[in-house]
């Protein structure tokens, strides 16, 4: 039987120096890859002022056909990308899955730059993103209140609760350890880092107030990550649009963005931990575990892509029908295998062990499925909206350079944000770890299992 | 009249200060504090048996925020009764999302702070007695003591295996 590699090979009074050594001094090249990415986010920005100066008419959005473009495209992508945060902190945390520790404080940090990111989307989409408060339900002088059942109040009051649980989660996580770089450190960043400390001493008595709150605030999470992407799926469900009115939207959207946000958090820590020297508290075995569980979702994910099909043609009903013969073998078609082969077949290759268990092929598969991930919304978008139900409203659409700009310069922010969090507070829970290392132990046999 | 003095004692070792802590408490001592880098659920069974009042505060965050953002959407379409595809002014089935989302937010919104202020945080230093070995791999106690017993729990620190005693800590 193949030896198993363990979760953590780093000693109990080691992971302290390890891990904050990871913090100090940003090399040049660091700052060189931050300004590039810098400019690339800038470039969006610009874009996005174009779009305001211009209006919607600047996008690739024509009328009376494809409305809704690469914009909910994309907010649908980075909703997605942010579940995977909270499935690793939130619900392995109740699993009690000790995998997740050395991993979940990057993963959260993906998750809320996410967020931001894909509130960015229907913001630019409501058009006039400048009045954007008109969501907030308070009474101004026109007394004209927000619709509570439109999905639109859904995903604002949806995706304003995920960033704040998973920002209080974050946060939460993060004192004991902003704690430990406090009494490391002197001068100003002592005094920053002591701030956010709140003061953190590790007494008995706030171990014992925090652990009860972290522990319920993951089940808190743990029902608000189904729920998020429901929600966001049902802006497709609600309406009687051939190929989103469907029931299996919710799952299908949930598998789905568990299985983008699983790649990019291999995307992102192959190489962080390559960088940082961390492989033996990012191990390989806790690598090849991410890749095991996204062989499980991307299995759900081609099981509902099959389930979609078979149910366009067993209901019979024409629209549907040739949706997904549309699909499958119209103009957008090589978007859909496209798809098919990163989403869905990429993956399999990770039932092979020496694959699942080289960082080089994990990183490479991993993009593959954030490609495939990233035009299946196209897909779902955008394919749905082609071929509607009358022929007038028939059309092609394709993303003009404002929509590419601001998508560009998301996946800079992405990456920039990242950096910035890896470089200045710990992108491995310090304490967390600390704990799974093993005690240093006088005779051992006291301490007990949770 | 004797005055407390309080004894300060490092452990290297996890074992030795969960049985340490033990002792103190099973002999009637006064425990003013106990640090430690990592969270223990067996320091935590010792120091602090009683759950944590947070749950109850994170439950009225919930009740809170669910009936609170279903009352806000209630009273906001009797205000403006803009009737959608003849639906109910009051559609409550919909609701279900906006009572949720209301609960989940406020509940950890109580969760987070009701921990903070319970831990009695934000303090501006530290609590008396501790030491930034307490945040890297040391665990320790801090014991409120009359004076004239001070040699006497240095001396039973020391034999469960304190590497270091200070009197007089605050």
């Amino acid at each position: 039987m193949p030896e198993i590699e363990p979760d953590l090979d780093v000693k109990f009074e080691d992971v302290d120096r390890q891990v904050l050594g990871t913090l100090w001094r940003p090399s040049l090249v660091f700052w060189f890859v931050a300004f590039l990415l810098f400019l690339g986010f800038s470039y969006g920005l610009a874009a996005w002022g174009y779009l305001v100066a211009t209006g919607m008419g600047s996008t690739g959005l024509r009328p009376p056909g494809v409305m809704w473009g690469i914009f909910l495209g994309n907010f649908v992508f980075w909703i997605g990308l942010a579940h995977s945060g909270t499935l690793i902190s939130a619900i392995l945390y109740l699993f009690r899955a000790r995998f997740r520790t050395s991993i979940n404080r990057s993963a959260e940090a993906m998750t809320m730059i996410c967020i931001m990111m894909a509130a960015s989307y229907p913001l630019i989409h409501l058009g006039r993103s400048w009045i954007f408060y008109w969501l907030f339900p308070y009474p101004d002088q026109r007394q004209i209140w927000p619709d509570f059942i439109s999905p639109l109040m859904f995903d604002f009051l949806a995706v304003s609760t995920y960033f704040t649980v998973s920002l209080i989660f974050w946060y939460t996580g993060l004192v004991p350890d902003l704690a430990i770089i406090r009494d490391r450190t002197v001068g100003l960043g002592r005094r920053i880092y002591g701030y956010f400390a709140l003061g953190w001493t590790g007494s008995a008595s706030q171990w014992h107030h925090y652990a009860t709150s972290y522990l319920l605030i993951a089940g808190l999470a743990t029902a608000l990550v189904i729920s998020v992407h429901t929600v966001v799926s049902w802006d497709f469900a609600l309406p009687i649009q051939p190929g989103w009115h469907s029931t299996i939207f919710p799952p299908y959207f949930v598998a789905g963005a568990i299985h983008s946000g699983l790649a990019m958090v291999l995307t992102l820590l192959v190489p962080m931990r390559r960088i940082f020297g961390i492989q033996n508290i990012i191990t390989n075995r806790t690598l090849e575990l991410i890749a095991e569980t996204t062989l499980l979702t991307g299995g759900i994910l081609g099981y509902s892509y099959v389930i979609e099909h078979f149910m366009a043609w067993y209901s019979a009903n024409v629209f549907e029908h040739q949706t997904f013969v549309f699909r499958a073998t119209g103009y957008y078609a090589w978007i859909f295998w496209l798809v098919v082969f990163c989403a869905i077949i990429c993956p399999l290759f990770f039932f092979f062990r020496g694959i699942r268990t080289s960082p080089i092929w994990l990183f490479v598969i991993s993009i593959l499925i954030n490609i495939g991930m990233w035009w299946e919304r196209f897909v779902i978008v955008i394919q749905s909206l082609a071929q509607n139900y009358l022929p007038y409203q028939w059309g092609f659409y394709w993303p003009n350079w404002v929509e590419l700009a601001w998508t560009l310069a998301t996946f800079c922010f992405l990456l920039l944000a990242f950096m910035l969090f890896a470089k200045f507070l710990p992108s491995v829970p310090i304490a967390e770890v600390k704990k799974e290392a093993g005690m240093p132990m006088h005779k051992g046999g006291l301490y007990r299992e949770e | 009249m004797k005055s407390d003095e309080l004894v300060l004692a490092l452990f290297p070792y996890v074992d030795q200060f969960l049985s340490c802590l033990r002792t103190l408490k099973d002999r009637g001592y006064s425990i003013a504090r106990v640090f430690s880098p990592v969270r223990l659920p067996e320091m935590q069974d010792i120091v602090t048996p009683k759950p944590s009042v947070t749950r109850a505060f994170t439950l009225l965050g919930g009740i809170i925020g669910g009936t609170g953002l279903v009352g806000l959407a209630c009273y906001a379409h009797l205000r403006f009764k803009l009737i959608v595809w003849g639906k109910p002014i009051l559609p409550w089935i919909p609701w279900v999302v906006v009572a949720f989302e209301g609960t989940i937010l406020f509940a950890s919104l109580f969760a987070f702070v009701s921990w903070v202020f319970k831990s009695g945080l934000p303090q501006p230093g530290t609590d008396a007695g501790y030491e930034t070995a307490f945040s890297g791999s040391k665990f320790g106690i801090l014991v409120s003591v009359a004076s004239d017993r001070t040699a006497e729990v240095e001396r039973l620190l020391k034999e469960e295996g304190a590497e270091e005693v200070r009197i007089g800590a605050a």
